[in-house]
């Protein structure tokens, strides 16, 4: 096969899986279409469920099954697509990075649409630099913390990166955007755009929704994607070359591989154009020894070298001969190393984790007990984007900085559905187990407990009558009652009123009580994570969840 | 596309002002004298009641309407009907927290067959929309029947002038105004601050904003409510009742089953009978009595033209 061909083949695979992946992304949510078929939630009592697979792309990623696996001993569900990926690089190299991967696509076309970079400035920028070692570093790291109870490899890992970028971000990002245009175009006194609005919502909610979300350090995680793809105009495939844990993995593991490249260096007339298009820095020029582990498989320099010196043959010899190994270098290994036995120890002494959890720390329902969430959660934000309610948000210092960027309920943005079950249903590595609205309800599994700050509630503080905490308190029996009181109210008068309890043996911590309360910012009956049914230790009354069952 | 579709902006708009002005100009004329004083002679309240082991629930409503003197009476052909069922919690049908989905299913099919050029359905629930219709019922009905399902988006509420004694200006939920025909459909339930949600109070699912200050002073709003929107007719869902736990219920021990319509152009009377049912006075629910002071209507069972209809 020729080498323009196997470029044709890898761009159309690119386009291919990045369409894809928005797709998914797209799809992560409850749908706003009326049409679709509601019929058997109605008979049967079925659970809502997404029926697109839209963790697809983590079942894909080797790294996440890998740490899951060393870490929370799990083997998931997916695990056998993350197999076929380390097997198709023991024979293939890196055909993940340059075929597969969306964020490499994004990063290539970032690097490659109206590069920056022109002639030998692109070549030197192409040249392999001592900085790839850093992946290493951050992959040795990341799999010893997750050996040792801490897995943070989804803070780096391509797929939750990505999906954490776009879904938190970039999307509500233009998704506010848009909603601004037609607004504005809305008020217009021009016809033709008040026609446009209309029409250009239609096309638009389907994508972005009705409504904005808001996300907890979402500006951050903004900023941090759009600088990564900046980059790659100062540096191609910076992300690729420099960062990816998961590139890291796969080029340990084209160690193997017997699709190497042929470098013919009688043919060679040193015009570089090779390392011109080199994705992944892996010195393709004949002279120099080619790089596996760095090579992304994206067969630039075998198409664009115009004297046919290179080309990517398979070696069928046995045994097979290894390929030179991954470059580290004996301080990205030894560093790696130390950092991650140093982390997962570094981590708990903000003592978030053992000595006094916060109190916001909300975890959505199914969540393992803290220390097991801990050793699955990959950050990646599926959770928080499916969740009808925006409830789920990333935790800044809530979690401990062992926890930063996993789930974590806000109820002032949202609530927790009473029936819904769609973030354990979504949840790549099953941090959040597996649930049925049954379970959720029966059992009952609580997130947390409610109380009321007497001193803000209207009827306690003699202000006004109210009972929305009440009216909206989905467990039956209510979890909030009422008793009718006659309080001390303004200008010495007594108000009749009824006042709001909590009995926290019913109470589930759904914290639709604290979101609809007419306090709004700092509402007068809130939810703290106390009384979960997660943690044997977190709980008020004596009995403890075992009152509720195990 | 057609489901889900708002009217255009434009024509909100136009409908809007149009609404507006209205209702400046009504505001002119002295509180006290509703558009239909003096016309409460020609109220009537139908209460239609299932006897019969398989009843069926279109027959029963059909049967309502005819005794009203019909359904052209009150839809005529090419109109746009829209119906606010009450579909607030995402709650099974059996619950009784929602309305009945099979009389809402009946009454769509009866607009059609009376020539209602377009039905919709519309309410801006409590509990996430997507999961209200998929869980009430209503979004299966919707499909079943092709009678538009609106989502409460935020951009279909547009701030109007309810000229209220508590409530003034107060986001809209528009296609609950701009339709030819208005049909409320409520569900009869316990409420734990108004003691009852039956018809007037379902209109706190026809505003938007911050809906949790309206029980500061409940009755009132009710009745602001109640005076901005005035349904052609309202049919009350006492098929089933939720008797306790309300309004969100959640027991089917809280349920008792009514098998009973009420169908008025009166929406205090129909409210009053609908607490008979639960053994109340109406005379002592804060919202029918202030209702009757508004001149709403009648709470009095013999002020009006009163039919019962058993299958």
């Amino acid at each position: 096969m020729k080498g323009h061909h196997l470029i044709w083949i890898r761009r159309i695979s690119q386009a291919f899986f990045l369409g894809l992946f928005l797709f998914l992304l797209v799809e992560t949510r409850l749908a706003h279409d009326v049409y679709q078929d509601y019929s058997m939630a109605v008979s049967t009592g079925e659970e809502i469920v997404l029926e697109k697979p839209v963790g697809f792309f983590f079942e894909l990623d080797p790294l996440v099954w890998l740490s899951s696996l060393i870490s929370g001993h799990q083997w998931n569900a997916g695990a056998l697509w993350a197999v076929l990926v380390l097997v198709l690089t023991l024979f293939l190299g890196r055909v993940f990075c340059g075929f597969i991967c969306p964020l490499g696509t994004m990063h290539h076309l970032a690097g490659a649409l109206r590069p920056a970079l022109k002639g030998s400035e692109r070549i030197k920028a192409n040249k392999k630099a001592p900085s790839q070692k850093v992946k290493y570093f951050i992959l040795i790291a990341a799999v010893v913390s997750a050996l040792l109870g801490l897995n943070w490899v989804g803070l780096f890992d391509p797929m939750a990166f990505l999906f954490r970028g776009m879904a938190l971000a970039i999307l509500p990002g233009i998704g506010d955007a848009l909603r601004e245009v037609f607004h504005a175009m809305a008020q217009s006194d021009v016809k033709i755009f008040n026609l446009l609005s209309y029409g250009a919502e239609v096309l638009v909610a389907p994508v972005f929704g009705y409504e904005g979300k808001a996300y907890q350090t979402a500006w951050f995680m903004g900023i941090l994607f759009l600088v990564v793809l900046f980059l790659n105009r100062i540096r191609p495939r910076f992300w690729c070359r420099t960062l990816c844990p998961l590139g890291a993995l796969l080029g340990v593991c084209s160690r193997f591989s017997i699709l190497r490249l042929e470098k013919d260096a009688d043919k060679c007339t040193e015009c570089k154009g090779c390392q011109k298009t080199c994705q992944g820095a892996a010195s393709p020029m004949p002279g120099n020894s080619w790089e596996s582990a760095e090579c992304l498989m994206c067969f630039n320099c075998f198409g664009n070298c115009p004297e046919d010196a290179l080309s990517f043959r398979l070696a069928l010899r046995w045994p097979p001969a290894a390929n030179p190994g991954p470059d580290m270098g004996r301080r990205a290994v030894l560093g790696g190393l130390l950092a991650g036995v140093s982390l997962p120890f570094l981590a708990r002494l903000d003592g978030r984790i053992h000595k006094a959890t916060d109190p916001r720390l909300i975890r959505p329902p199914g969540s393992l007990p803290e220390e097991d969430f801990l050793t699955l959660c990959q950050r990646c934000g599926l959770c928080m984007k499916v969740c009808p309610t925006n409830v789920i948000n990333p935790t800044l210092g809530e979690a401990g900085m062992a926890g930063f960027w996993t789930p974590r309920l806000i109820m002032t943005q949202g609530y927790c559905e009473y029936t819904c079950t769609l973030c354990s249903h979504v949840c790549p590595t099953g941090a959040i187990a597996r649930i049925t609205a049954r379970e959720k309800t029966q059992k009952p599994i609580k997130i947390g407990s409610a109380y009321v700050d007497r001193g803000r509630c209207l009827p306690w503080s003699g202000n006004a009558p109210c009972i929305v905490c009440e009216e909206h308190c989905p467990t039956s029996p209510k979890a909030i009652y009422l008793k009718k009181a006659g309080v001390p109210a303004p200008q010495g008068k007594t108000l009749q009123v009824q006042l709001p309890y909590v009995d926290l043996r019913r109470c589930v911590g759904c914290g639709i009580c604290e979101n609809k309360c007419p306090v709004r910012g700092k509402p007068a009956i809130r939810t703290i994570a106390a009384g979960e049914s997660r943690s044997l230790k977190n709980q008020i009354l004596l009995g403890g969840p075992s009152a509720f069952g195990s | 596309m057609g489901n889900d579709q708002p009217i255009s902006r434009r024509e909100a708009l136009r409908r809007m002002a149009r609404i507006s002005s209205g209702v400046a100009f009504a505001g002119l004329a002295p509180v006290t004298l509703p558009s239909w004083a003096g016309q409460e002679s020609e109220k009537f309240l139908i209460k239609g009641v299932g006897r019969e082991e398989n009843y069926s629930l279109k027959t029963l409503i059909q049967k309502v309407f005819d005794s009203a003197g019909g359904l052209q009476r009150f839809i005529s052909k090419g109109d746009v009907v829209v119906i606010k069922p009450n579909i607030s919690w995402a709650r099974a049908p059996e619950l009784a927290a929602t309305t009945n989905p099979e009389v809402l299913r009946a009454l769509i099919e009866l607009c059609q067959e009376g020539g209602a050029k377009k039905v919709r359905i519309a309410d801006h629930t409590i509990h996430d929309a997507r999961r209200c219709f998929a869980i009430t019922g209503v979004g299966s009905v919707a499909k079943k029947t092709g009678a538009d399902l609106v989502f409460p988006r935020s951009s279909l509420m547009k701030d109007m002038k309810l000229r209220g004694s508590r409530l003034d200006i107060w986001p809209v939920f528009v296609p609950l105004v701009e339709a030819d025909k208005v049909i409320n459909l409520p569900v009869a339930k316990h409420h734990s601050l108004s003691s009852l949600t039956l018809g007037m109070k379902n209109w706190i699912g026809g505003v938007g904003g911050s809906r949790w200050s309206l029980h500061q002073d409940i009755h009132q709003s009710i009745v602001d409510l109640a005076r901005f929107f005035r349904p052609t007719i309202t049919l009350i869902d006492a098929t089933r009742i939720l008797v306790r736990n309300g309004p969100s219920g959640g027991s089917p021990s809280d349920v008792e089953t009514k098998n009973t319509l009420i169908l008025t152009d009166d929406p205090v009377a129909g409210d009053a009978e609908a607490a008979r049912l639960f053994n109340l006075d109406p005379k002592k629910i804060g919202f029918i009595r202030l209702a009757e002071k508004w001149n709403l209507g009648t709470a009095d069972p013999l002020a009006l033209e009163r039919k019962q209809v058993v299958l």
